[in-house]
């Protein structure tokens, strides 16, 4: 299994260095539509405003906006482009297993997400002045945004491998993840609580949004509900794609496109 | 134990409120360095069935045994398995060979070492040594051919389906993935292919299975199914103009004389008369009538509207 991610990975780092300009465009991209959100809010608000953590908590939120929508494209728009070149069945032909080949796939490529994610947030923050905590606890509110977030994937996966063409679908879900990822949901009060733990990654989103632009400590109490959240997200996903693998070698349409 | 069984396969998909049967009772078998060529036309279940095979489409009846294995139930029967499904299509285009080998070696359950060792020696073999370091789209047609073949090969598979094989490429790359086809069946594989090219797959093949509509309408060692449909007329053509007097006798045996061709339709013994009638005439050739296996297809295809099929199994 560990040649398995290797291999993977080394895949993905050679398809990453060898087209530099999508990568670079990415970033590009990412942080200017941040940095034109920005200034027009500062234009609306006028010179006096002080933004505060209020900014911070903005930045976490399209930063993990970015990743995630970084993770949906992998799987979902991966499984869409690999039906249209058509090596998508030689992933189904490995003893290993499709669904053990793409969770693979997904870690191997993270770490180069996290690369681009985190060179994004350094970009925002010089150009925006704000400043964030990087606690080594963040990484465990991270781990469940993260659950929840390949488990949302590998939902849209299962849609791309039934339907293939899922390109307006991403298009209009990534609206959806906005709200997920940058919605102050911590701050919710009464029956909407449970509207926040039973949400996709939002809980563990507003965890990070308290260490990283408050400055306060982990709540184990809340971490392990948002981690519960998300290995439920994440058990969901691959049962679903699971489901999606078997219908759609049920009714031949595994490679098509 | 057989490389390939395949026992009572159906396939039928719901198209709205209409159900198509594309595969009805498809059985095969192949052994360990034959070369099956399954032949039919458009439409008639070729894909359906090899995709069953490889455990890409679940069928709704039958059984399939990949050394033994069915990979339906088990994945580890794909350790037994190559195939090139789409062509060229079965690469990452933004891979140089040698990654594509290693990539897919590790993914059919090598190790990297062993991947990149078995990618060497394939770059070798297929001639592609000198572009292992060339990003696959900028390959020609026919090396990334050679390279989908290798790619399909660098487990070492019992079985490997080939569809399509030779489409789209010129001459000599056609005249190399055909000598390369023959040299991996000679090494133990069993290899099951499919092509609309005829020639190719007579000349490939050590058993044809035809299929249409659904069902095999033949399955038969090729020489034999050659042998079947082909004539018992003999051709005889000899130098200079033949006298009256050997017109004659030649008429007598049964023979008809065309210029200076003979045609001898009757028994094999009969043809020594047809000989000496003619000695000590200098003769050009003596040739047989022999069906090919374009003609033998589109008679089958033809006989199945009358219901007539034919069967024979090893």
């Amino acid at each position: 299994m560990l040649e398995l991610f290797l291999a993977e990975f080394r895949r993905s780092w050679i398809q990453f260095i060898r087209y530099p300009v999508e990568a670079i465009g990415g970033i590009v991209i990412t942080t200017s539509i941040f940095y034109g959100l920005f200034l027009s809010a500062r234009y609306i608000a006028g010179p006096s405003l002080q933004f505060g953590d209020r900014l911070d908590a903005i930045v976490v939120g399209y930063t993990l906006w970015s990743l995630v929508l970084f993770i949906m494209t992998d799987i979902a728009g991966g499984l869409q482009y690999e039906a249209q070149t058509g090596t998508l069945e030689q992933l189904f032909l490995s003893p290993f297993g499709a669904p053990l080949v793409f969770v693979m796939r997904a870690f191997a490529s993270l770490v180069l997400r996290l690369a681009v994610i985190l060179s994004i947030l350094l970009i925002i923050m010089a150009l925006t002045g704000s400043r964030l905590a990087f606690p080594p606890t963040l990484l465990l509110p991270l781990l469940t945004v993260l659950l929840g977030a390949y488990g949302l994937a590998f939902m849209m996966g299962s849609l791309a491998l039934l339907l293939k063409r899922v390109q307006q679908l991403l298009g209009i879900f990534q609206f959806a993840l906005l709200f997920l990822m940058a919605t102050p949901t911590e701050t919710w009060a009464g029956s909407l609580q449970v509207v926040r733990w039973l949400l996709p990654m939002t809980a563990g989103a507003g965890l990070l949004r308290d260490l990283m632009a408050r400055g306060e400590a982990l709540n184990l109490a809340q971490f392990s509900l948002a981690l519960l959240n998300g290995i439920g997200y994440f058990t969901v996903g691959l049962l679903i794609f699971r489901f999606a693998e078997r219908s759609a070698k049920r009714r031949g349409m595994l490679g098509g496109y | 134990m057989k490389a390939l069984e395949v026992e009572n396969l159906r396939k039928t998909y719901r198209y709205g409120s209409k159900l198509v049967e594309a595969v009805r009772s498809v059985s095969l078998t192949l052994a360990v360095g034959e070369v099956l060529a399954f032949l039919g036309p458009n439409g008639a279940g070729k894909t359906t069935t090899i995709k069953m095979i490889a455990g890409l489409i679940r069928p709704d009846a039958g059984r399939v045994r990949i050394a033994g294995v069915d990979p339906h139930h088990n994945p580890q029967a794909l350790r037994y398995l190559g195939a090139v499904l789409e062509g060229n299509r079965n690469l990452y285009w933004r891979l140089t060979p040698e990654e594509n080998l290693e990539y897919f070696g590790v993914l059919k359950g090598l190790s990297c070492r062993e991947a990149r060792r078995r990618g060497k020696v394939l770059l070798e073999r297929f001639d592609l040594l000198s572009k292992r370091r060339t990003t696959v789209q900028t390959l020609s047609r026919g090396m990334q051919q050679k390279l989908a073949l290798a790619v399909a090969l660098v487990h070492q598979p019992k079985l490997l389906l080939l569809d399509e094989p030779t489409l789209g490429l010129d001459v000599e790359a056609t005249q190399y993935v055909k000598a390369l086809v023959k040299a991996i069946a000679s090494e133990g594989c069993a290899i099951l292919l499919t092509t609309h090219q005829l020639d190719i797959a007579e000349e490939l093949s050590s058993s044809v299975a035809i299929i249409q509509k659904g069902e095999i309408i033949a399955a038969s060692p090729t020489r034999d199914l050659i042998r079947q449909f082909s004539g018992t007329a003999y051709t005889i053509e000899v130098e200079g103009e033949l006298d009256p007097a050997r017109i004659t006798a030649l008429q007598q045996v049964g023979a008809e004389v065309q210029e200076e061709r003979v045609v001898y339709m009757g028994s094999p013994e009969g043809l020594y008369q047809v000989f000496e009638i003619l000695r000590p005439l200098p003769l050009v050739q003596v040739k047989k009538d022999s069906a090919d296996l374009t003609e033998i297809f589109l008679k089958l295809l033809q006989s199945t509207d009358t219901g007539l099929t034919m069967t024979n199994n090893k």
